[in-house]
């Protein structure tokens, strides 16, 4: 008898997801324990070093927060576009075009500039403005493409990252550069530094600021007409056009949307942390967002908690190389391994094991 | 005499479903069987479990009386068991031999592949079987029709004997579907075992020896065609009672709704599918238009609808001209559409039937732009409770429901718009009898309350049952138009056919 078979249907909804994403992480956890036995270190409190350290205390768990911001962003631009069928890879690139419009505007509250002595309550929202119509702008040209020529946005947009990337390293060592110093910008006046959570905390309002959109597009794609409207549009576009739906509009907001978020997490990644425009300072963040938003089921809360998660993971390996002298990469090869197994977890809700036993079992209760 | 195929006591269990309950079934070499049920009455299921694509929870498979170890389709073919499924399975590009040869280790390494040996075996079988194939043909070139018989001819090259079709005259036209059963029966005269799974009752009485019935995963009977009838069948099946024939009302037609004045429209690939067609559709009447399917039937809907822009032509409701109109303006206009491919295009199978009873009518449960799901849930109810859609649940997703079921959604929610005017695109397609009973009676309801039908079905019995006029599509264009007493099933199969349908002695109108 053979061991795999197809469902009649595969197996949906909630429960059935999430049952089948905690089993991957509970999987990933498991193969990768083994990979601490080698160096002679018990799993068990392998990860609980792992995991005591990013969240249990509290300067961990200001870093975990300080890392999950910007991933949390980059995963709900992630879920507005792929939730609308527009598979836009260019997060990286609109990090950094929203860092950079972040840093021009803070630059112009120096002395001596347009906005000088503009208080923190107005930078903010202007701030914001700034890197969400610069990030909208930059990924709705690849929706643009889409809508009207049908170009293939999986190619436009991971395209334009490049041109985003080598876009700041010309700003960071021509017009933003700061006077005689490295190719960055200068640094940027501290009354538009995010402010810190708590006192002695290195987690700053960024995280307040990522949670907010989270509601907001979980509000707007999972409530909202136009949510609803992409939301079909991404599952089947030949219904959403039979229900009435520009399709073409909706994927294009999508898209403006998505690089609006990403961008975000460029302006929270530069008033929060690194104070300047750096070349090359989002790191591939926005691809790790991605894998977020993949881990969260594409769900707003869901890549929350997935953000959370993973930021927490890198922070506790860095932790648990320092103080247990445990390769901090057996954690990334965990982390590669979760998302093998929520994949892996994708065939099992089309085909289910059958087990010899059980078949004989049901056979003899025949006739 | 020894049955051909024996299946004893079969039991299939998928999560939260029993779909076959102890089936005992078989087929005799030389006769035509049908196996006969609704939709999920478990037919499917107990077929692919005998050719080997499903293992079973229990029970027994014979071959001419002795057990068979099914593990895969392999041992289904090396046993002589071959299936047909509805979609075809054959390379466009190939030529008929190669299609036939496809899969099997015919030439090997590096060896040339030798065509001339099989296509002589080809032609002799073609020729033996009547089935008229020509083993150089590319498939691309062949009618449909032809292109099923060259699945049968892969069967028979694999030395098949009992042969499986699933619901083979779905695709056919109705002289098409004569000439198949015609080599079914060649094929039954010659030693071979034949079934057919399908809900076509009138298929079955004309050209089965024996039937038998599925209902809820069990088998409800399995008698001699010869000594059964249509509304026995049809009782086994549904069991209850059912009304075959729907009862029209003569009711004279008012002015006219919706107006369509040469409309010409192009297809996916650039050609014209739509060729200076034009229709009138007046208040309170059915209008059936007939064709074999991809003759622009769903272009004109399209079309119609606003889906797919006019290359030239008009789209009139009453005064207003729609040929440039946006789906949703037309659908505020009063032109509501039911489309062939409920599944795909007329609703969203990941999302609940409360949000996909909406689809189309977003715009009206928006309040400050966020949904009111309190109102399209009870909405959603409304909808189950008036046409009696189960399971009664507005949460449950669109996709796990029945055909049947998801119709009536699609069908209750364009009712529900109030149109003018409704387009209705091959209805019951793939339903089971008790299903097409409620559409049917639905839409004369809908008739007898003023609305002007458009009716497009590749069903014959359906547009002469339900229709006040017919009219024929063929490639784009009509070719001809009667009232329903005029409409014989020669003539318009004919006009399907392309021809004028002058040969019985009519005119056109």
């Amino acid at each position: 008898m053979r061991i795999l078979e197809r469902r009649a249907a595969p197996a949906e909804g909630a429960a059935a997801s999430a049952l089948s994403t905690a089993l991957a992480v509970l999987a990933a956890l498991a193969a990768g324990g083994l990979l601490f036995l080698p160096f002679g270190a018990d799993p068990f409190s392998a990860y609980a070093a792992l995991f005591g350290e990013s969240f249990l205390t509290w300067r961990g768990l200001g870093f975990t927060l300080l890392k999950a911001a910007p991933l949390i962003l980059i995963g709900l631009g992630t879920v507005v576009a792929w939730r609308t069928g527009f598979g836009f890879l260019g997060f990286e690139g609109c990090v950094m075009i929203g860092a950079a419009a972040a840093t021009w505007v803070a630059l112009m509250v120096r002395e001596g500039q347009i906005l000088a002595g503009l208080p923190f309550a107005a930078f903010l929202p202007l701030a914001i403005l700034a890197s969400l119509i610069a990030g909208g702008l930059w990924s709705g040209i690849v929706g643009l493409f889409k809508s009207r020529f049908g170009g293939n946005e999986v190619i436009t947009s991971l395209m334009m990252n490049y041109v985003a990337l080598l876009l700041v390293q010309y700003l960071v060592s021509g017009p933003l550069r700061e006077p005689g110093g490295l190719p960055q910008s200068p640094r940027l006046p501290r009354e538009t530094w995010l402010p810190q959570l708590f006192d002695g905390m290195r987690a700053n309002a960024g995280i307040l600021i990522a949670l907010a959109a989270a509601l907001v597009v979980w509000g707007l794609l999972l409530r909202s007409r136009i949510g609803y409207e992409m939301v079909v549009t991404g599952l089947n576009p030949r219904a959403a056009r039979f229900g009435g739906v520009e399709v073409g509009r909706r994927q294009f907001m999508a898209a403006c949307l998505a690089g609006g978020l990403a961008a975000m997490a460029g302006m929270v990644e530069v008033l929060g942390l690194h104070h300047r425009l750096i070349d090359g300072m989002s790191g591939g963040v926005g691809f790790v967002g991605m894998v977020a938003a993949l881990l969260g089921k594409l769900h707003p809360l869901g890549v929350v908690i997935a953000a959370t998660l993973y930021a927490g993971m890198t922070v506790g390996a860095d932790a648990m190389q320092r103080q247990a002298g445990l390769p901090s990469s057996i954690v990334f090869m965990i982390q590669s391994l979760i998302v093998l197994f929520i994949l892996a977890g994708e065939f099992f809700r089309r085909y289910r094991l059958r087990l010899p036993g059980r078949r004989t079992a049901s056979a003899g209760e025949g006739v | 005499m020894t049955p051909f195929l024996s299946a004893r006591g079969i039991v299939k269990r998928f999560p939260g479903v029993l779909a076959n309950d102890h089936v005992d079934f078989d087929v005799r070499s030389g006769e035509i069987h049908a196996l006969l049920g609704e939709n999920g009455a478990g037919k499917s299921t107990l077929m692919q479990i005998v050719y080997g694509l499903y293992g079973r929870d229990a029970g027994e498979i014979l071959i001419e009386g002795r057990p068979l170890d099914l593990r895969s389709t392999r041992d289904a073919i090396a046993a002589g068991i071959g299936m047909i499924h509805q979609e075809f399975m054959l390379v466009r590009r190939f030529s008929v031999t190669e299609n036939v040869v496809l899969g099997l280790k015919a030439g090997g390494g590096l060896r040339p592949l030798d065509l001339a040996g099989p296509a002589r075996e080809i032609a002799e079988l073609s020729r033996r079987y009547g089935l008229q194939v020509d083993p150089s043909a590319r498939i691309e070139h062949l009618p449909v029709g032809t292109q099923q018989r060259v699945e049968i001819l892969k069967l028979l090259y694999r030395k098949a004997k009992l042969l499986i079709l699933d619901e083979p005259t779905a695709v056919l036209t109705p002289g098409e579907a004569e000439a198949l059963l015609k080599v079914l029966r060649t094929l039954a005269d010659q030693g071979h075992a034949v079934v057919i799974v399908t809900h076509k009752l009138h298929e079955i009485m004309a050209a089965a020896d024996r039937v038998t019935i599925m209902r809820d995963g069990r088998v409800v009977g399995s008698v001699k065609t010869a000594g059964s009838s249509e509304a026995e069948l049809a009782r086994l099946m549904v069991g209850r009672e059912v009304a075959l024939t729907a009862r029209r009302s003569t009711r004279p037609a008012g002015p006219s709704v919706l107006r369509v004045e040469n409309l010409t429209v192009g297809d996916d690939q650039g050609r014209r599918a739509l060729d200076g067609l034009s229709l009138d559709l007046r208040e309170g009447e059915i209008l059936g238009l007939a064709g074999v399917d991809g003759n622009g039937q769903s272009e004109l809907a399209q079309a119609l609808t606003g889906l797919r822009a006019a290359a030239g032509g008009r789209v009139l409701l009453g005064a207003r001209d729609l040929t440039r109109a946006s789906p949703a303006d037309r659908r505020s206009a009063g032109v509501a559409y039911v489309p062939a491919d409920r599944r795909h295009v007329g609703s969203v199978g990941a999302l609940s039937i409360a949000e996909n009873a909406i689809l189309g009518d977003q715009r009206a449960y928006a309040r400050f732009g966020l949904l009111d799901r309190r109102r399209s849930r009870s909405f959603a109810a409304e909808l189950m409770e008036r046409f009696d859609i189960r399971p009664r649940k507005p949460e449950y997703p669109a996709g796990k429901l029945s055909g049947g079921n998801l119709q009536k959604v699609q069908l209750g929610r364009a009712i529900a718009s109030d149109p003018r005017a409704l387009i209705v695109e091959q209805p019951t397609r793939g339903l089971d009898v008790g299903a097409v009973e409620a559409v049917w009676a639905e839409l004369l309801r809908l008739r007898e309350a003023g609305k002007a039908i458009l009716l497009i079905s590749a069903e014959l019995e359906e547009i002469l049952n339900l229709s006040d006029r017919v009219a024929v599509i063929y490639e784009g264009r009509i070719m001809g138009e009667m009232s329903a007493a005029e409409a014989d099933l020669r003539r318009i199969g004919l006009m399907m056919a392309g021809s004028h349908g002058e040969e019985v002695g009519h005119a056109d109108p």
